[in-house]
């Protein structure tokens, strides 16, 4: 009898909770939606294995939203911010380095005199990889800058996180 | 004994869950109303009737948020020094290739209708490094060069970021703000548009009426 009314009022108590919580939902579903999509995305690969202490090569795909361009690692004016890709110092894995791919050459449509040389689209940089032994979970980080045929964004950094695993 | 246990248990489970709800609660208050903040302090582009885009900003008719900033010898400027005269606060920066479009349109512009009491505020949105005393030198010297390549002959003030929020967010550069010589928005543009869009909205700010 006494475990009944427990139960009841435990019953109670969730749905009262649950009512009173229906507000928040959407600071879980909103926040994604409302957030500003970064202009470019890390595509894969997420985890990769390479010989410890080799250098080897790796093809990372990254996705640019449709309607942007970023400049390419050779933009072709001195102010303006090249595409770049690092990885933190520590993390267990070393960049030997890195081969962008050629950009595009772009016109702004208002001023047939400003080129620029670009990606759109998805590109894939070759980046060589030096490993330690073991699992290393790097925060690779691709700064770019993203305009559109008329205005600019400012500079951005994003963060690919990659699973490299050294083995011996 | 062990009906008392139970009977505490459950209080306190529906406490927590008052506790936890009222918190919930609060936080999705405190997001929807920042929410609610940033969309009604930012401006969107939209298409007209003749098929050009506009960029349409809550500032419009409104007076444009006061500042003081520092140009690139140090010296402060505030909205408030412009008073009585037309303005357009330009906002750019080195790395974007539209705003490096654009300033030669507003140079000629600005020479053509000084004598009128207008004036361009260039307000640089290039990152700043205040706490790094040898980087903000860099930082500053490219500015100046970019501002001395292209013969910028305005005022030309650095750290827009700080005031970026009151203006919009500036989520896109260049953007500018027109104003009247008694500091009300009367128009604003966002990208790239063209030397005549540009003068008209000087023209509005000047009150000539064509």
């Amino acid at each position: 009898m006494i475990a009944r009314k427990i139960i009841i009022v435990i019953a109670a108590a969730l749905a009262l909770a649950s009512a009173l919580t229906q507000g928040q939902r959407p600071l879980f579903d909103d926040a994604p939606r409302t957030a500003a999509k970064p202009a470019v995305v890390f595509i894969y690969p997420e985890q990769i294995t390479i010989p410890a202490g080799k250098p080897t090569t790796v093809a990372l795909h990254f996705r640019i939203a449709p309607g942007l361009h970023i400049n390419s690692h050779t933009p072709g004016q001195e102010e303006l911010i090249p595409t770049t890709f690092k990885l933190p110092p520590g993390s267990g894995v070393r960049l030997d380095g890195v081969v962008y791919p050629p950009g595009a050459d772009f016109i702004l449509p208002l001023d047939p005199k400003t080129k620029l040389n670009v990606y759109t689209g998805e590109f894939v940089l070759h980046a060589r990889f030096v490993a330690t032994p073991g699992d290393h979970l790097v925060e690779a980080t691709l700064r770019y800058q993203a305009c559109d045929n008329t205005a600019c964004m400012p500079p951005k950094t994003i963060t690919a996180a990659i699973d490299v695993v050294g083995r011996n | 004994m062990k009906r008392n246990t139970l009977v505490i248990t459950a209080v306190l489970f529906i406490l927590a869950a008052f506790a936890w709800s009222g918190w919930a609660n609060w936080e999705f208050r405190t997001q929807a109303a920042e929410r609610l903040r940033a969309s009604a302090a930012q401006g969107e582009l939209v298409v007209d009737a003749a098929g050009a885009s506009q960029y349409l900003t809550p500032l419009q008719g409104k007076p444009a948020p006061p500042f003081t900033l520092e140009d690139l010898s140090g010296k402060k400027h505030s909205l408030s020094d412009y008073k009585g005269r037309a303005l357009a606060i330009n906002f750019w920066a080195t790395w974007c290739a539209p705003c490096k479009v654009e300033t030669p349109w507003l140079i000629d512009l600005r020479n053509q209708y000084a004598a009128q009491g207008f004036e361009v505020l260039a307000i640089s949105a290039d990152d700043i490094d205040r706490k790094n005393p040898r980087k903000l030198n860099d930082e500053k010297q490219e500015i100046a060069r970019f501002v001395q390549k292209m013969q910028m002959t305005y005022p030309v003030l650095i750290d827009g970021d700080s005031i970026s929020e009151p203006y919009g967010g500036l989520d896109a550069l260049p953007t500018t703000f027109f104003l009247d010589r008694n500091g009300i928005v009367v128009a604003a543009q966002m990208g790239l548009t063209s030397k005549d869009e540009i003068e008209r909205n000087i023209r509005k700010a000047l009150g000539i009426v064509k």
